[in-house]
């Protein structure tokens, strides 16, 4: 029987995982992701990368309203703005991608301070109030600003290429999706456990005692709104790559209340939460749509004139059911299972 | 040496002057207390040493310094660390966590390399990680280390917020009411750690305390606040028959014919 597992340098303590169960577990999803494009017909590679560019999303939002407490219903328009920033210089500027998506990002962060340094003293309800403010801004300027944007005739986003590859479908779309997501959570986990990670917690807790602590709250709070916003552009976009014409309605404000369900759901100011929250909400349309299918007789088209009605029924019953039954979402769902079996038969 | 110094130090909320024109000085290696019945000011003075509120009129020095201006943030580095009256931890943080926010102004990762975690950052969180391990064992809190602060008792929160305070290194440790809603054994452990800090690590220590036992042992220096405005001050024994702090607490005796 494991009795414990017992550590014997500091560097053990502070790295991400030493536990060798964890690192196998680890190693046989980055085969299987790797494999993935194989083994999956096109359709579910399709899902699969926009289960990718939700957790790129929701762990960037994560960053913000997670781990730094501040509430943001803005999340659409820093998405827009990183969309239209990685297709207006890939189409118009003749950009290659690999350079305008992270672009995107930087265009998005460089935005965020517009939105962050007026709202540095607000927190809660009214930082979430200019957030929505601030995305309505966005599309708005985003609709008149024609010369840039075409206005509400929308972009086509076309010839995104990386070594020949065409990143826009199939395998070459997924694995540059994989690369970015990995790359964003892997940043993120080492920005947790950084002083960075430990200031903005610090703050979300109790930001008179981070201040004694020495903590700025001007610098922490901007660095976090620039951080997530950036991650949050590269999402955008990946989102202007995978759907390939992008306007204004793409990026309406259910995106945002989304996003936020992603965080709520998968366990606030956890990563891994953020991750099996994307997963849960990008996948639960396609489960409600299996479901039916199975219910329904053949050729029934209820499902498909009421689509948007049952979803939006049932993510509004799976958001309030979690609230109620476990508001620390699915990853203490996770904790509480581990604890369940590692007792059990014992209750505790 | 002066290590602290108010001069004239005066604070109004409006039509309300809860510091009244405080002159004080705390010496290097001091445990200097600050006592006084309830709404006296005190929690007041600490604020406005520590920056949260700006000063009406008044100036402080620490260390030869003018930090009158100097905001909250700056002050860790420079060397001022100091507890909250009313619980101010971190509670979804682990005690580990806790302390290692205490070290933020000792630790120099900028955003880029916090993110990659390699080579210097990395080296860096491994020196942070045993610092906090140091505390750790000075406050007897070990087999706490991994928990959520939220979950633990208050005689254990508070003592994290001390070990998060001694994270700073710093040169003068602010104690606000410490031992308040402890139980005698607590407060005798607290007690033996503040002696600890001046005699071991010659900490100056700035405390406002409401419990004489503690404050009368251990104090070297004790100032006696009222409605804003120092009464008394002078060694334990003195303050205590000082008839102005007798009155503050207790009344006047009714002068009758």
């Amino acid at each position: 029987m494991r009795t414990g597992h017992f550590k014997e340098s500091t560097g053990q303590l502070i790295a991400l995982t030493d536990n060798p169960t964890t690192k196998a577990w680890v190693a046989a999803l980055v085969v299987a992701l790797l494999a993935a494009p194989l083994l999956l017909g096109a359709y579910e590679l399709g899902l699969l990368v926009t289960v990718l560019i939700a957790v790129v999303g929701g762990v960037g939002l994560n960053l913000l309203t997670g781990t730094t407490g501040l509430i943001s219903l803005g999340q659409a328009g820093f998405l827009a703005v990183g969309a239209y920033g990685n297709a207006v210089l890939m189409v118009d500027y003749g950009w290659p991608v690999w350079l305008s998506l992270p672009a995107g990002g930087v265009i998005s962060a460089l935005i965020s301070l517009l939105v962050g340094i007026p709202s540095l003293r607000l927190k809660g309800l009214y930082l979430a109030i200019t957030t929505l403010a601030f995305s309505f801004i966005v599309s708005h300027i985003i609709l008149y600003a024609e010369p840039i944007t075409r206005g509400p005739n929308g972009i086509f986003v076309s010839g995104a290429e990386i070594f020949g590859f065409n990143v826009q479908k199939g395998p070459p779309l997924y694995f540059l999706t994989l690369f970015v997501s990995v790359a964003v959570v892997l940043l993120a986990l080492n920005l947790q456990r950084s002083r960075l990670g430990r200031a903005w917690l610090a703050i979300r807790d109790h930001d008179i005692a981070a201040r004694a602590m020495g903590i700025d709250l001007t610098r922490y709070k901007l660095l976090a709104f620039m951080i997530s916003s950036f991650i949050v552009g590269l999402a955008g976009g990946l989102i202007s790559l995978q759907i390939r014409f992008i306007n204004i309605d793409v990026f309406g404000l259910i995106l945002s209340i989304e996003a936020l369900a992603i965080i709520i759901l998968g366990g606030l100011g956890s990563i891994a939460g953020a991750i099996l929250g994307a997963i849960f909400l990008t996948l639960l349309p396609e489960v409600i749509r299996i479901a039916f299918n199975l219910v329904l007789e053949p050729g029934s088209s209820f499902y498909s004139t009421y689509v948007y009605e049952i979803r939006g029924v049932v993510y509004g019953f799976v958001i309030v059911a979690f609230l109620r039954f476990k508001p620390d979402g699915l990853i203490g769902l996770w904790r509480d299972s581990k604890k369940f079996w590692s007792n059990w038969p014992l209750a505790y | 040496m002066s290590l602290l110094k108010l001069e004239n130090v005066t604070k109004k909320f409006g039509g309300l002057t809860a510091v009244s024109d405080i002159g004080l000085t705390v010496e290097q290696g001091q445990i200097y207390s600050l006592i006084g019945p309830n709404g006296a000011g005190k929690t007041t003075l600490f604020n406005l040493v520590s920056s949260i509120f700006p000063v009406t009129s008044g100036r402080i020095f620490f260390d030869e310094k003018d930090i009158t201006e100097v905001p909250t943030h700056a002050l860790a580095s420079l060397g001022i660390a100091r507890t909250f009256q009313n619980l101010a931890v971190f509670k979804h943080e682990t005690v580990v966590n806790n302390i290692l926010v205490g070290l933020h102004s000792h630790l120099k990762a900028d955003p880029f390399s916090a993110a990659v975690f390699w080579g210097r950052a990395r080296n860096e969180e491994i020196r942070a990680r045993e610092r906090a391990e140091e505390i750790i064992e000075f406050l007897e809190i070990e087999e706490l280390r991994d928990l959520p602060v939220g979950t633990l008792s208050y005689g254990q929160q508070k003592r994290v917020e001390l070990g998060r305070a001694l994270a700073v290194r710093p040169k003068l440790l602010l104690l606000d009411e410490m031992v308040s809603g402890m139980n005698q054994e607590e407060r005798e452990e607290i007690g033996r750690f503040v002696l600890d800090l001046k005699e071991e690590l010659g900490m100056t220590v700035f405390m406002v305390e409401h419990d004489m036992g503690i404050v009368m042992d251990i104090s070297d220096h004790v100032c006696v606040m009222n409605h804003g405005a120092k009464i008394a001050e002078g060694t334990p024994d003195e303050v205590s028959n000082n008839s102005d702090v007798i009155d503050a607490y207790l009344g006047s005796r009714r002068k009758s014919a």
